[in-house]
């Protein structure tokens, strides 16, 4: 039963859509396209061009970047390692025990997601310089937990708000001890938000750009700092920019579509859950 | 049996055993020591603010407010502050509407289309944001780039984009949106699929209008998501840093120089560490108060949504 | 099965004390209610002989083992949640069999399934053990509360308000089932509830709870007919015990009780009970408050010889029969009326108490005097107790 007006409605609405879809999607396309192309023709040509995997070559088999992903894996894969480990119990405590002050200590740990990177990076500067984590792994791990550690915390913290205390204490009375009961009744049943926010802190520690730009030189090279080599000052090297972007971005994009199911309903933190 | 002789010392009967009294310090302690292994730098900083801290001098000595007093009077602050101001604002305004908007078209059109798009509308927030600057950049290049050959069919030629400070805050404000409004858009559609189902069955029931069941359910149950997108783009567009530093440095002149480039010149670029500090504890200032706001209205609204919820 | 001992336990929640002292002796195989209002402490108290709350004060044990410091998995407990606590993750059946599945209590899994069966058909529910707690109605998931229960062969089961959420007609066949059950198994069971029909039909004994301390233990007629304070006897009937303050007199040879009805002096003759008498001669109160069971107050709606005027404030069914709420000034009387009545608000209504089933209250302590034929009532107590 639809009417005139409804089709009209619909129609408007996918055309929205998919303005938005060429918006957000086209640049991804283009840098794709820019992978295939030689340096002379990323100006020239806008379409039609002869596409060539020697930018392909050159990256992946000629430079380092191998070393740099596995940098990349390496202090990203770590902070979002570390911070599940650690925040997992701290969202499970923000949630379960009560203390005096703990929302202003909930507000503090996801303030730390909010200040400014330059704030923190100008005195960790000094002071890794000083006690020798300057241009480490644990260094960047370390400063990751910034970005990665508020942002876990809270979604888990969350889900553990959503899991009634007697469900605890019937498994307590069903003969289970305290850490069986965590890993086996209530880590299941935070999955889905530990699984999504572990993904989005991964990304953001992925992409970081500040950090590792002051913190780290050559003995561990992230590929977002990496990338800008490819700028030479002699000559801008734009292919193999796109490839070593496009590469760069396969694990999030891979992790996410794995966990696609979740990702979505996994993050509604702060929703009312039905 | 031990419990019998448990009987004769009644003194430790309601003593919580130690293993239970230690577990809520032990589950805490790591994210204790991390907590304030973070927050040693924000205390430094704190500290350098009031030192003439450089990198080319020797030691440093303690001079009091200088720093901030020079701040104060220095014309680059202002001038840093507004645009930090006009650039969280400016981005994060255009990312909660769009991203609202394409979460809510996203979730209203059950079709093929948007099941595709739920998944690739993602995809810009996996490239990083250094690389998503740069690829913008060969975009609107403005001889060579594909969206100056599309203005040209309309008869625009050598738009300056970056180049010129007139519409170099217009270009960064464009790239950080193609970066970020996925955020939203993740977010808001998370909210918008854990929505009870019952009100909106009733409401059926009721027969009130589209517009009536978005604005009177949708919208107040929607809140609580809404201001955790705005908190987190808020704050994170407020200190941008990484699209700034790599589209233009800043420039052209000081027409993008927020506070955050400008404690990095000042603190990296001029070596001058301690003048460098006050004005990005500013900028946090800015941020921390902000972000409490934020949070109570959030914690508000969540609040009322659960009230609508019976 | 064991005998659950609870002396002088107290704990506090902040600033607010949950438990005052609260001491229990519940017997071996007995069914055992703990019957109060809301915020009473009831549920504090299945906590504490759970082992999930440790109190601060006072000590628990079971068959004279003290269990205070001994953790809820090794108490061998069976707990009835009041919002049933079941694992969202797991189907009804894995919920079931949980605790037989837990290093402890391991059982297995071919008497599991056994157990699990006869359990599911106690409770009505052998089609629903695949389903997951998500996929049920408020009424069939509560029933999977006490079935995860029921599979267990614990020390005590500690229910807690289990039949609350279970529509009427199901409320009723369930307990009369858990009556049965309970007699059968032979096993000791503490129970929480807020329903008074539940306390008394269940209950081999009631400790009425309020505000943390322990009011008063006895059968469900020893505290009905022998309240001990206006608290216990406001709390045991439905509708509620009419209480209203009166003037003891002597007059010649006999007690005349004496109160105000819409600014009316009314008189009624106290007919002679010698336990009654005593008391009053003993204590020699200005002013007693007087407790009248609404099935004791009869009307009448033409005057009549006997019973005083005073006008309807009320009428409402309470599914089988209707009460009648008479506005008498200071106070007012609920009575026993049949549905279907044609009764006009603020019409008028004649009233007659029956004295002879009244009980006495101290009008200042609020505390139990005496009642009509207290001696037949303890005696009768004791019968039941007996049994």
């Amino acid at each position: 039963m639809k009417t005139g007006k409804q089709k009209a409605l619909n129609i408007l609405m996918n055309f929205l859509l998919l303005i938005y879809a060429v918006f957000a999607l086209f640049p991804l396309v283009w840098m794709v396209l820019i992978s295939f192309k030689s340096d002379t023709e990323v100006f020239t040509t806008t379409f039609a061009f002869h596409p060539t995997l020697s930018n392909y070559q050159e990256v992946l088999l000629r430079s380092d970047y191998g070393r740099y992903i596995l940098d990349s894996v390496i202090v990203s894969g770590g902070a979002v390692l570390v911070s599940i480990i650690v925040g997992v119990p701290a969202a499970y405590a923000l949630a379960r025990y009560s203390f005096p002050r703990k929302e202003e200590l909930a507000f503090q740990i996801l303030s730390y997601k909010f200040a400014p990177e330059i704030l923190v990076v100008l005195p960790l500067f000094m002071i890794y310089q000083k006690i020798g984590l300057y241009d480490s792994y644990l260094g960047l791990i370390w400063v990751y937990q910034l970005i990665s550690l508020p942002l876990l915390i809270w979604v888990v913290r969350g889900y553990f708000e959503d899991i009634s205390v007697e469900i605890e204490y019937a498994a307590q009375v069903d003969g289970y001890s305290w850490y069986q009961i965590f890993f086996k009744m209530l880590v299941p049943l935070i999955k889905p938000g530990l699984v999504s926010s572990a993904l989005l802190a991964f990304i953001f520690a992925w992409n970081s750009f500040t950090f590792p730009l002051i913190l780290s030189s050559n003995k561990v090279y992230p590929v977002t700092v990496a990338i800008m080599k490819y700028l030479g000052t002699d000559s801008a090297h734009y292919g193999q920019l796109a490839v070593a972007s496009t590469v760069s971005a396969l694990p999030a994009v891979i992790f996410a579509l794995c966990i696609q199911k979740h990702l979505v309903r996994g993050l509604s933190f702060g929703a009312v859950k039905g | 049996m031990a419990e019998k002789n448990k009987n004769n010392d009644r003194s430790d009967l309601n003593k919580v055993p130690f293993s239970m009294r230690v577990r809520p310090y032990l589950i805490v302690a790591p994210s204790l020591i991390i907590t304030i292994g973070i927050m040693v730098p924000f205390m430094m900083a704190i500290w350098y603010s009031l030192t003439n801290y450089s990198f080319k001098l020797p030691s440093h000595k303690f001079i009091g407010i200088a720093n901030w007093v020079n701040m104060l009077g220095d014309a680059s602050f202002w001038g840093a502050v507004k645009i930090s101001l006009l650039y969280g604002i400016i981005t994060t305004a255009l990312e909660m509407l769009i991203g609202v908007g394409v979460a809510l078209l996203l979730n209203n059109l059950n079709n093929g289309l948007s099941k595709v798009l739920r998944v690739l509308l993602v995809f810009p927030l996996m490239i990083a944001p250094v690389t998503a600057t740069i690829v913008w950049q060969l975009m609107l290049n403005s001889s060579v780039g594909i969206v100056e050959k599309l203005l040209n069919l309309f008869g625009v030629y050598n738009f300056p984009w970056a180049a010129a400070p007139g519409t170099a805050l217009m270009t960064v404000v464009i790239i950080d949106v193609w970066i970020n409004t996925a955020f939203i858009i993740l977010l808001v559609l998370a909210g918008l699929q854990s929505l009870p189902k019952s009100p909106f069955e009733s409401a059926k029931i009721d027969g009130g209008s589209a517009w009536f069941n978005f604005t009177n359910l949708t919208l107040p149950m929607l809140k609580p998501s809404l201001y955790i997108a705005l908190l987190f783009r808020l704050m994170a567009a407020l200190q941008e840093y990484a699209v700034i530093f790599a589209l233009t440095k800043g420039g052209p002149g000081d027409s993008l120089m927020s506070l955050s480039l400008t404690a990095y010149q000042k603190g990296f670029k001029f070596q001058k560490f301690g003048a460098a500090i006050p004005f990005i504890l500013v900028l946090w200032l800015i941020i921390n108060i902000a972000a409490k706001r934020i949070v109570n209205l959030q914690r508000a609204a969540q609040k009322q949504a659960a009230g609508l919820e019976d | 099965m064991a005998r659950i001992k609870i002396e002088n336990v107290r704990k506090t929640f902040g600033k607010v004390r949950a438990l005052d002292g609260v001491t229990i002796d519940v017997k071996d195989k007995e069914f055992f209610v703990l019957f109060g209002p809301a915020g009473a402490g009831k549920t504090t108290i299945l906590n504490c002989i759970a082992g999930i709350s440790m109190p601060e004060e006072g000590m628990i044990s079971f068959d004279d083992n003290i269990m205070n410091l001994t953790d809820p998995a090794h108490r061998n407990v069976a707990m009835v949640f009041e919002n049933y606590a079941l694992y969202p993750q797991m189907t009804v059946y894995d919920n079931m069999a949980s605790a037989l599945r837990s290093k402890l209590y391991k059982t297995d899994e071919a008497e599991i399934k056994k157990r699990i069966e006869w359990a599911a058909g106690v409770m009505k529910m052998d089609n629903l053990l695949e389903r997951l707690p998500g996929q049920l109605s408020n009424g069939q998931k509560q029933r999977v509360a006490m079935g995860r229960a029921l599979v267990r062969e614990p020390n005590v089961f500690l229910m807690d308000e289990p039949l609350a959420h279970l529509d009427a007609k199901l409320r009723n066949s369930m307990r009369t089932e858990l009556k049965e059950m309970q007699e059968n198994l032979g096993s000791t069971c503490i129970y929480v509830t807020h329903d008074f029909m539940e306390a008394m039909a269940l209950g081999d004994r009631i400790a009425i709870i309020n505000k943390g301390k322990i009011v008063q233990i006895g059968t469900g007629d020893e505290i009905y007919y022998m309240p001990c304070n206006e608290f216990t006897a406001q709390l045991m009937g439905e509708p509620e015990i009419n209480i209203f303050t009166a003037r003891p007199l002597v007059g010649s040879n006999k007690y005349i009780l004496d109160f105000d009805v819409n600014g009316e002096r009314i008189s009624v003759d106290l007919p002679y009970d010698e336990g009654v008498y005593s008391k009053l001669h003993d204590l020699r109160l200005e002013n007693v408050d007087c407790g009248i069971r609404p099935q004791n107050v009869k009307y009448s709606f033409e005057p009549k010889e006997g019973y005083f005027k005073t006008t309807v404030y009320s009428y409402e069914s309470i599914g089988n029969k209707s009460v009648i709420v008479a506005e008498c000034g200071g106070f007012q009387l609920r009575m026993i009326a049949p549905n279907g009545l044609n009764v006009a608000i603020d019409s008028e209504i004649y009233i007659r108490l029956e004295i002879d089933h009244a009980m006495f209250f101290d009008a200042e302590t609020k505390d139990y005097i005496i009642r009509y034929d207290e001696a037949g009532f303890t005696a009768f107590a004791a019968s039941q107790e007996e049994k």
